[in-house]
């Protein structure tokens, strides 16, 4: 490996690990270290200590709650999810979209706490979380702090965490009778980097009643788009009403440009995805 | 020799003949096992680790170079500068351009400029890879950058900065190739299709591991010991050793296993120079492996070609009299085995059709970008590309059917040897037989019907496309000369040894360095049918080493050629080696040669084998028991058989340009069919079949593996692959992260058939193969013209992301100009 020289340390617990990353300016937490390994490597940040916690037991438990509701450690493999009886129980679309980040190899080690955390654009699981309305459980020495999946992405690798905060776990509300996720990703070729995506979950009771709708790859972070949400409510699910509302993306989401695709094409391909994505979970909430 | 074990059973069968079985590959036992020996598995006793720094700008001159800093961390043992280097070297590289192109100076290192985003201008050598990587990051370079020039056509047709100023320009080679009267054609024909510009695109294999070198210029030898994967170790002598000032015999070349090359590995020739200068300043081996990044910057790239002007004179029938084009190749900022693409893309100047009249006006052009060299179907299949939618485009504009049209215009089985107007003789195939067959494996008429079903409103299209394609095997590199009439090169040769050791071992020696081909199997199968025993008992040495002396002036593995050279060079030093044993065997019982056969590792009378005796007899007689032997007998014979195959070549007419280029032309016939998503341009195969013609095939198995290969490779180009540059100069795709290839998981199933037409021209009717001549990027472009249908819009571009697919189809509804036009004579109905 071409890594600097850094220091390591393994801590024995959540309030050791806090303590460390409190104490130390040049703290980060390790978890699989997917992408923070090879941020490393490219040299692109510096990392005085790296503070292992990906065999705290307390990060790495899924629990499903009377209600429905799924808490997920921070320190859980995708692999972990996509297998968990818990998971596909109650948040199928979770376990699917985690089965398909990468390969094999880095869904053994990358964590659904380290997808979030790195804020990456392109990663898989935070346009998913905003969706399905998840809220990150954060920790640091003074206490405990709840922040709206929403609210949690601020910007490139830039996230509400504040210096001493760990992610501890994420909690998903359960998705309502009548109610279902979609998740549909352009991507540039099988498993690979995603050109534009959307998620969205609907609850229909005759009309939409709820709805929500985000885009991902069209700007630093996943956004909800409130004008399509709107468009929707309170609608009948129909292919045509949804198209209609998906055509309401529009210049208000200016999408980066690469080799992949224009900012242009990347809007309206937002729109085909947004409008899969809504339809997906009209169906899945239909079936149930 | 490590064969895998459940072969033997398999293998210890007799057999009618060893060549032409599928036999499991020796070299894999050790290789799915982690036991094979790549470049950073190598290493030598006191050795350091060498970094590059490279230039961040793509064209920029150089101030300053203060090495101080990193000369003063703990454990760097030392820095060169391109400065430095220039004054240990006696001359720059020499350069296979005349003209002005002969004048562009390259150095090891990067000297007053940098021209690419990747230059190297210096290289640090430490105790470890990351004390180098962190000095490498210490040493200070001043730039002042200066304009940019990324596109070919810009660089030799506009007012563009020009990258060497010695040069004078950015035209590294131009020419014209002339052949028949294409302009009576053009004026004769019933139609002419006029094509404004179609651009292939720059992209690489990017093999699993990359470049590297273990270089050791020892003090007390003047020897220059140079283990690495580069796959031509020989041109690379050639190139650096007038410049480093030394000798060829001072050079040891060698190599062992290679993770795949491609063509990529004949270029980092610099980087041997400069690791064999900082090797000397330091006084120690100096070890160096390619980060993938480094490779994907400033390794090689395939390339990059625009076709512009495109004029088909073609009559009612379907007919198609010619070709006419302008190609300006853009070769990147230095020429590495440049400008041999110039002339390399004419061996197949026709493709697979029958024309007489072609004039294609050739420029190479030199750029702000990584230098390219050959890569999978180099330079060919840009031309076969270029046919291949000329073809297409062809029909879609007069309503020709595409399969009939191309059938009306190929080769036909009965005119092989078939000479091409260009002098090149294509030694046998069967075309139209190739074409039926992957029709039917893909089973067109279903997929036709289907797609007529489809119909509108399903968001959904189908295309049905084909890729005819050559592969040209066995350079001759009389070629050369076309492009250089000064340079003494042509034909083409290896070289193998056979030798019968102490105990009675069989081994082969051959002067090539393969990637992946399984040349241990294949050179096993041949010998073992001349020797009649059991491929298992023939060691065949891994890789290529200079010290063996099984080497020529061409050696390596490149331009599909090993079936034919390698096995050649193989067989001819197997039978000398036969010969010798029967004379020493005829000695030993007795008994006249002519009576004798050799089976299972013994020589015996035919007939009686009580009276026989074995391999280590024969041995034991040569080796350690001469005195036994008449000294006509021992003076004359001593096991060891080297053997050079020298393909029949001539010294091409320069002048005309026309000559036999290539020795063989294996064809390939792929036939796909798509499915377009029409909102999205979103690209699903559905069905992929390819039909190769290698001739004689030694190993089915080996030559399917091939087609596999260049499937792949060929589907990921047209799809996902491409090398980018902004206009600073800065590439796009530095990481895999940027640069999707193709996994398993992209390639769908692939059907294959065969058919073999045994090669007139080659000691065994094999012919090269391994390239596939880019079947599977024409034939995606052509499924996605299909799918575009009639008064669709025209793939002009090898690569096609979903966006560009979206846009064509967005501009198939619209009346954009489509750079395409159709002028028909009065009377000739389309």
């Amino acid at each position: 490996m071409l890594l600097k020289s850094v220091n390591y340390v393994r801590p024995e617990s959540v309030t050791e690990a806090l303590d460390i990353l409190s104490s130390n300016e040049g703290a980060a937490p390790l978890a699989g270290g997917q992408s923070l390994t090879n941020v490393l490597k490219h040299r692109v940040a510096s990392v005085d200590l790296l503070v292992d916690i990906s065999a705290l037991g307390e990060l790495r438990t899924i629990t499903r709650a009377g209600d429905g509701s799924l808490e997920v450690g921070a320190c859980v493999t995708y692999d972990e999810i996509d297998h968990s009886p818990d998971v596909r129980a109650g948040h199928a679309i979770l376990a699917r979209e985690s089965s398909h980040i990468e390969d094999q190899q880095i869904r053994n080690r990358g964590t659904i706490g380290g997808n979030c955390c790195l804020s990456d654009p392109t990663n898989n699981l935070p346009p998913l979380l905003v969706a399905l309305d998840a809220t990150m459980n954060i920790r640091a020495v003074g206490g405990t702090r709840h922040v709206a999946a929403e609210d949690f992405f601020k910007g490139y690798f830039l996230t509400a965490l504040e210096p001493g905060e760990l992610l501890v776990s994420i909690t998903i509300p359960p998705i309502p009778v009548g109610g279902g996720a979609g998740y549909v990703s352009l991507s540039v070729a099988t498993d690979s980097k995603t050109i534009v995506r959307a998620a969205a979950r609907v609850r229909v009771d005759g009309v939409i009643e709820e709805v929500r709708v985000v885009l991902a790859r069209v700007a630093s972070v996943p956004i909800r788009h409130h004008a399509m949400e709107e468009a929707l409510r309170g609608v009948a699910p129909t292919a045509e009403l949804v198209r209609a509302a998906a055509e309401l993306i529009g210049s208000d989401v200016e999408p980066i440009a690469d080799g992949h695709g224009s900012s242009d094409y990347r809007r309206k391909m937002a729109r085909v995805v947004a409008r899969r994505a809504v339809l997906a979970a009209i169906e899945e909430g239909g079936r149930k | 020799m490590s064969a895998t074990s459940g072969s033997k059973a398999a293998t210890r069968e007799r057999v009618e003949s060893w060549s032409g079985q599928s036999i499991p590959r020796k070299e894999d036992g050790r290789l799915v096992q982690g036991e094979g020996s790549f470049i950073d598995d190598l290493g030598l006793h006191g050795q350091g680790y060498a970094w590059f720094v490279r230039s961040p700008y793509a064209h920029a001159r150089i101030v300053s170079v203060d090495t101080s800093a990193a000369v003063a961390l703990e454990g760097v043992y030392a820095v060169l500068t391109g400065e430095e280097a220039r004054e240990m070297c006696v001359v720059p590289f020499f350069q296979i351009a005349p003209g002005d192109g002969a004048r562009i100076e390259e150095w090891p290192l990067a000297v007053d400029k940098v021209r690419y985003q990747g230059d190297a201008v210096a290289v640090v050598l430490a105790d470890s890879r990351d004390t180098a990587r962190d000095a490498a990051e210490l040493v200070e370079v001043e730039y002042e950058p200066l304009a940019v020039v990324v596109d070919g056509v810009e660089a030799v047709e506009h007012a563009a900065p020009v990258l060497h100023e010695k040069a004078g320009t950015n035209v590294a080679w131009h020419g014209v190739y002339d052949y028949g009267d294409i302009d009576f054609a053009l004026e004769h024909a019933d139609h002419v299709v006029k094509i404004d510009r179609l651009h292939f695109h720059r992209f690489s294999s990017t093999p699993l591991e990359c470049n590297g070198a273990v270089v050791d210029w020892d003090k007390g030898s003047g020897v220059i010991d140079v283990k690495s994967n580069i796959q031509m170790p020989m041109f690379a002598a050639m190139v650096i050793g007038p410049s480093l000032g030394v000798a060829i015999n001072k050079f040891s070349f060698s190599s062992r296993d290679i993770g795949g090359a491609f063509g990529n590995k004949i270029g980092f020739y610099p980087q041997i120079a400069a690791l064999a200068l900082l090797s000397k300043k330091a006084g120690r081996p100096a070890k160096w492996t390619e980060y993938r990044t480094e490779h994907m910057l400033s390794s090689t790239h395939g390339n990059e070609r625009t076709f512009l002007d495109i004029e088909v004179p073609v009559m009612a029938d379907g007919t198609i009299l010619g070709v006419k084009a302008r190609a300006v190749d853009d070769v990147g900022a230095y020429l590495h085995y440049e400008p041999l693409g110039a002339v390399i893309w004419s061996q197949v100047l026709t493709g697979c059709y029958k024309f007489k009249n072609v004039k294609v006006d050739f420029t190479s052009a030199l750029t702000n970008k990584c230098p390219v060299a050959p890569n999978r179907g180099y330079s060919r299949m840009q031309q076969l590309w270029m046919l291949e939618r000329v073809i297409d485009i062809v029909a879609h504009e007069l309503d020709f059917d595409p399969v009939a049209l191309r059938k009306l215009n190929f080769v036909q089985p009965e005119d092989y040897p078939y000479q091409t107007p260009n002098g090149c003789v294509y030694d046998s195939g069967n075309l139209p037989l190739s074409l039926d067959m992957a029709l039917e494996l893909a089973d067109v008429e279903t997929w036709r019907r289907r797609q007529s079903e489809m119909g509108t409103g399903t968001g959904k299209r189908i295309g049905i496309g084909i890729g005819s394609t050559l592969d040209s095997g066995t350079n001759n590199f009389g070629q050369a000369r076309i492009v250089n009439p000064d340079l003494p090169f042509s034909g083409n040769g290896e070289a193998a040894f056979a030798k019968l050791d102490l105990y009675g071992e069989v081994n082969i020696n051959v002067g090539t360095t393969p990637q992946g081909q399984g040349h241990e199997t294949t050179s096993a199968q041949v010998a073992a049918d001349i020797l009649n025993m059991s491929p298992n008992d023939v060691t065949v040495t891994i890789g290529f080493d200079q010290a063996h002396n099984a080497t020529v002036g061409f050696s390596g593995t490149y331009a599909s050629q090993f079936a034919v050279t390698g096995l050649g060079a193989v067989m001819g030093a197997t039978a000398k080696l036969r010969d010798e044993i029967l004379e020493v065997g005829a000695f030993a019982l007795q008994a006249p040669k002519d009576d004798l056969e050799l089976r299972d590792g013994a020589c015996l009378v035919k007939g009686d084998p009580s009276r026989s005796i074995p391999f280590i007899g024969i041995a034991n007689l040569i080796y350690t028991n001469n005195a036994m032997l008449p000294s006509e007998l021992s003076s004359r014979i001593d096991l060891n058989c080297r053997y050079v195959y020298i393909p029949p070549f001539e010294v091409p007419d320069v002048e005309r340009k026309m000559g036999n280029l290539t020795l063989t032309y294996a064809s390939q016939i792929h036939v796909c069919v798509v499915e377009v998503d029409e909102e999205t341009g979103v690209v699903e195969i559905l069905s992929y079949v390819a039909v190769d013609d290698c001739g004689k095939r030694i190993n089915p198995q080996i030559v399917e593996g091939q087609v596999h290969g260049a499937v792949g490779l060929g589907i990921a180009a047209a799809l996902y692959e491409a090398f980018e540059y902004d206009e600073d100069g800065q590439l796009q795709e530095p990481s895999f992260y940027e640069y999707h290839v193709g996994t398993a998981m992209d390639i769908p199933d692939i059907r294959t058939g065969n058919i073999e037409s045994p090669s007139p021209f080659t000691p065994n009717g094999a012919k090269g193969m391994g390239e596939g001549g880019g079947a599977a990027v024409h034939t995606i472009c052509s499924a996605l013209q299909d799918a575009l249908g009639k008064d669709g819009a025209i793939v002009f571009d090898s690569h096609n992301t979903w966006e560009r697919v979206y846009q064509l189809l967005q501009s198939s509804q619209g009346n954009e100009p489509r750079g395409v036009r159709v002028i028909s004579r009065e009377g000739g109905a389309a």
